[in-house]
């Protein structure tokens, strides 16, 4: 692969990233901070993404509102989102509009300028936005909030990553103003200007306007490393609103580029690759014992930490947990023993490869080039080397299939398992595994 | 009730710099000889390609033989083929790189597919194949049948679906379009036999689209298609008509029970218009000040200003016989009444005053700017391109529309405002718990209450 990036770090330590595509006179602006939800102050759940609402609510010269309607008013569209390990970002406008989104992105990595009142009408947006997607939905955060609580003992890897609502009342605008200082530093950063727009114009208009940011002193970053894990972990949580009774498997992963890394990404593709995964096909295709089934390891190129490849299971009533989870096992036993065939191995890599293209191409509501940026970013700041873009797919292609029957014994163990059920209450739970709830 | 009054920006803003063009990729348009309409356009961003095999019927069109049959013919038509049985259809799309799903919506059937332009040839073929030779294999059938009966009750506990459907039956009464998915009597009785007959009626070149966007030379494309596609014949499938819903009169509410719920969806709507209609591009853009854009009227107060909702949002809705305009929001319990007054404060708002000048810039500004984003991307394409192909839209649709966005003014709006945010004759849809809303929802309109299986409650 060869796609064009031109890299410079500014004496600020602002990482710059240009990559040039003239398709379309359209241009995707992203902004990383390396600072997500697992590393937020402790006291302070769901505090890293409540900030990112913060980001929209004013900066030195462009106070509330002002941000959000001077991209839309140039025909463009934006966000943020936070992440494990990094927050972003991002618009896409006409090219002609790249300097306004290049000042405005300056202008509040400058200064955040925020009151009392818009910390409030956030705190209420945010907890709108759990109502929405978590506490008034079937299944709501099933399990990407279940899961970390029982699978995890370090606090940064455990807690509730949207936040308690007690943490949300209590983060004042003091801590604000802190973790801005703290974490949102041109020198915890990487700036990404993709599609059209010239090398060196992109990288002198990133000098132009973020140059003269100050650098801040290195962030100080807790430690989230886990303890070993030496047995199996099993949780419960109530489904309030669904039909049908739910769990979830997750297995520590392996770091992100270890040659185990690469074997792993595949394995989980042979398990949770859509209906020709080994998940899908046995449990709803061929014993029909689940109604859903998908999984497998969230955001494989962006994660700095401990994390989980998962399985997430909807189960018909009349097959009990135990029952489920026996064939989920011998799903696992069947790789883990045998192995996957030359022919299963080679499909992998071509579905591989070809989701990989998309990955670049797009990858979230229509954003051109959204799913470039974050290899991009994340290459940035946890590996100092973007060009990894262009060579990362090898890694992949040259798995062995013995590569993945490792990885199939030394990480599908019972013992580096968590497991979480979540049960509607008129569904009963099979007797050794006791009613109390986790959450 | 106003938001406040925004802060002047900085004179520091850089200005917008000089425009570059905007260039839509020239389409490929052919009808081949067994009547199969192809649309290909090129784009080059990675070495894939993105096709849509549509089929002018969908779950309207079969509502007499049964709600949702189309949908089920979709969804079984993936599991076997008189050459190749379900494992080797799943094995197979893999082994090509591609993604396939097939789906039906109210007026369309589908079959889209993605995958290495390299490879191209041989998934047309499997896409042929499930076009002409699908065998809906009995026990196949029967697995996803029970599906779709765990489905359909999984819907019922979902606000947003919740709110759609009661919406949809208020507005379309008698209509097909009131129906957006089956009751579990209806899967329960769904025979192989109808989706046999809906496959035969629906799925022939005659009522069929084909459109590819990606990584191809358009003219050996064609031929590639020619030659896959070539042999499939049939006829267009006859249609009947539906009657006319009958459009609700007065503001009236209509609740759907959910005990426990900790927020109320709050979805209000009335009858609009299709795509095809001249004001189309004037309610869009009407729409998008209102409550359609981050930037919005709507998002400003209730979002912004009073933190009462994440995600409020107003959408124009285009079916192909009808369209509605639909304004949503989840909010707290104990805003209900003030987000139902602020929804309709806007909206009464844009029916008295012009909008002033320069926030209409804005708005065409942005409704113009986001509609080339869709250039960038083969998915973004093939969208728009469909959006022209099934509407019957004009040639030039996709080059004009900017400059007929630009062209706007703000009595435009205040006209297109008066003509279709029908505020009087809103139906208002709210989903949650009876005994924390009911009050204040009963405020705005004559009251019916229904639970979540839709039985009438009071």
């Amino acid at each position: 692969m060869n796609i064009p990036i031109e890299t410079t770090t500014l004496s600020n330590g602002l990482k710059v990233v240009v990559a040039p595509d003239i398709t379309a006179p359209v241009v995707t602006v992203g902004v990383y901070y390396k600072i997500g939800f697992r590393l937020e102050p402790q006291g302070r759940s769901g505090f890293a993404h409540l900030f990112e609402h913060m980001m929209f609510q004013g900066s030195a010269h462009a106070p509330k509102m002002q941000h959000i309607k001077l991209i839309n008013s140039s025909g463009g569209t934006l966000n943020g989102s936070t992440h494990y390990d990094v927050t972003n970002y991002f618009e896409s406008v006409p090219s002609n509009a790249l300097e306004r989104v290049l000042w405005l992105e300056a202008d509040r990595m400058r200064a955040l300028k925020v009151d009392d009142e818009n910390l409030r009408n956030q705190r209420d947006v945010v907890k709108e936005e759990v109502r929405v997607n978590v506490l008034n939905q079937p299944y709501g955060g099933f399990p990407w909030l279940d899961l970390p609580p029982v699978a995890f003992r370090n606090w940064a890897n455990a807690h509730n990553f949207y936040g308690d609502f007690a943490d949300l009342d209590a983060a004042s605008l003091a801590d604000v103003q802190s973790f801005f200082k703290t974490y949102y530093a041109p020198n915890n950063a990487v700036l990404l200007i993709l599609g059209d727009v010239k090398p060196d114009e992109g990288l002198a208009l990133a000098k132009k306007y973020f140059g003269d940011i100050p650098a801040g002193a290195p962030p100080p970053f807790a430690d989230p490393r886990e303890p070993e894990q030496t047995e199996e972990r099993r949780g419960e949580v109530e489904e309030k609103f669904g039909t049908l009774p739910a769990m979830a498997i997750g297995y520590t992963a392996p770091p992100r580029r270890t040659s185990e890394w690469y074997a792993m990404t595949l394995l989980d593709q042979a398990l949770h690759g859509g209906r020709a995964g080994r998940m899908y096909r046995q449990l709803v295709l061929e014993k029909q014992v689940a109604v859903e089934v998908d999984g497998g390891i969230d955001d494989v190129f962006g994660y700095n930490g401990p994390t989980q490849m998962v399985t997430k299971i909807l189960h018909k009533p009349e097959y009990s947990s135990d029952a489920t989870l026996a064939e989920f096992d011998s799903v696992i036993r069947d790789v883990q023993q045998n192995g996957i065939s030359q022919d299963e191995l080679d499909q992998l890599k071509v579905k591989f490869r070809s989701d990989y293209y998309s990955t670049l191409e797009g990858g979230r509501g229509g954003m051109p080039r959204y799913g470039l940026m974050h290899l991009l970013a994340c290459f940035s700041l946890f590996d100092n080397e973007p060009q990894l873009v262009n060579s990362i797919l090898d890694g992949f292609l040259t798995v062995r299939r013995e590569d993945i029957q490792a990885v199939a014994k030394k990480y599908l163990r019972n013992d580096k398992r968590a497991i979480v059920f979540r049960r509607p209450p008129n569904t009963s739970a099979p007797p050794q595994v006791g009613a109390k709830e986790a959450a | 009730m106003a938001t406040r009054a925004a802060t002047e920006i900085s004179s520091s803003v850089p200005p917008l710099s000089a425009e570059r063009q905007v260039t839509w990729p020239k389409r490929t348009k052919a009808r081949l000889a067994n009547g199969l309409e192809v649309v290909l356009a090129e784009s080059h961003t990675v070495p894939k390609f993105h096709g849509e095999l549509f089929l002018r019927s969908g779950n309207a069109a079969s509502i007499q033989r049964g709600p949702g049959l189309a949908e089920m013919t979709a969804t079984v038509l993936r599991t076997g083929t008189a050459k190749r049985p379900s494992r080797q259809i799943e094995e197979d799309l893999r082994r090509l790189g591609a993604d396939l799903s097939s789906h039906a919506g109210a007026d369309n059937s589908a079959v889209a597919f993605a995958g290495l332009s390299e490879l191209a040839e041989p998934l047309l073929q499997l896409v042929n194949e499930l076009a002409r030779e699908a065998a809906f294999p009995e026990p196949e059938f029967e697995r996803e049948r029970r599906q779709k009966l765990e489905e359909v009750k999984l819907d019922r506990t979902q606000p947003g679906f919740l709110a759609s459907e009661r919406l949809r039956k208020v507005l379309f009464g008698s209509h097909p379009y009131a129906q957006v998915a089956p009751t579990e009597q209806q899967v329960a009785s769904y025979k192989r036999d109808d989706l046999l007959s809906i496959y035969r009626d629906f799925y022939t070149p005659q009522n069929a689209l084909l459109l590819m966007v990606g990584d191809f030379d358009s003219a050996s494309m064609l031929e590639t298609v020619e030659k896959v596609f070539g042999g499939w014949s049939g006829n267009k499938p006859a249609i009947s008509p539906s009657p006319e819903p009958g459009k609700p009169r007065g503001r009236r509410v209509h609740l759907v029970h959910v005990p426990g719920a900790v927020q109320t969806q709050i979805l209000a709507g009335c009858h609009a218009i299709t795509r095809k209609h001249p004001d189309w591009i004037k309610l869009g853009l009407t729409n998008s000040l209102y409550g359609g854009a981050f930037n919005s009227r709507l998002v400003m107060n209730i979002r912004e200003d009073k933190g009462y909702t994440y995600s409020p949002r107003s959408s124009v809705n285009p079916l192909r016989e009808y369209g509605y305009f639909s304004v949503s929001a989840a909010v707290r319990n104990d805003v209900v009444a003030a987000s139902l007054t602020e929804i309709f404060y806007e909206l009464d708002k844009l029916r008295a005053l012009p909008v002033p000048e320069p926030e209409l810039a804005d708005a065409r500004n942005y409704v113009s700017g986001v509609f080339s984003l869709g250039l960038a991307t083969q998915d973004g394409l093939l969208s728009q391109l469909a959006t022209v192909a099934l509407n019957d839209l004009p040639d030039d649709y996709l080059e004009t529309y900017r400059e007929k966005v630009r062209a706007l003014t703000p009595p435009d709006l205040l006209a297109t405002a008066r003509k279709y945010f029908d505020s009087a004759n809103m139906q208002i849809v709210v989903v949650g718990d009876r005994t924390q809303i009911e009050p204040q929802a009963a405020l705005f309109g004559d009251l019916e209450v229904y639970d979540a299986q839709g039985k009438h409650l009071s």
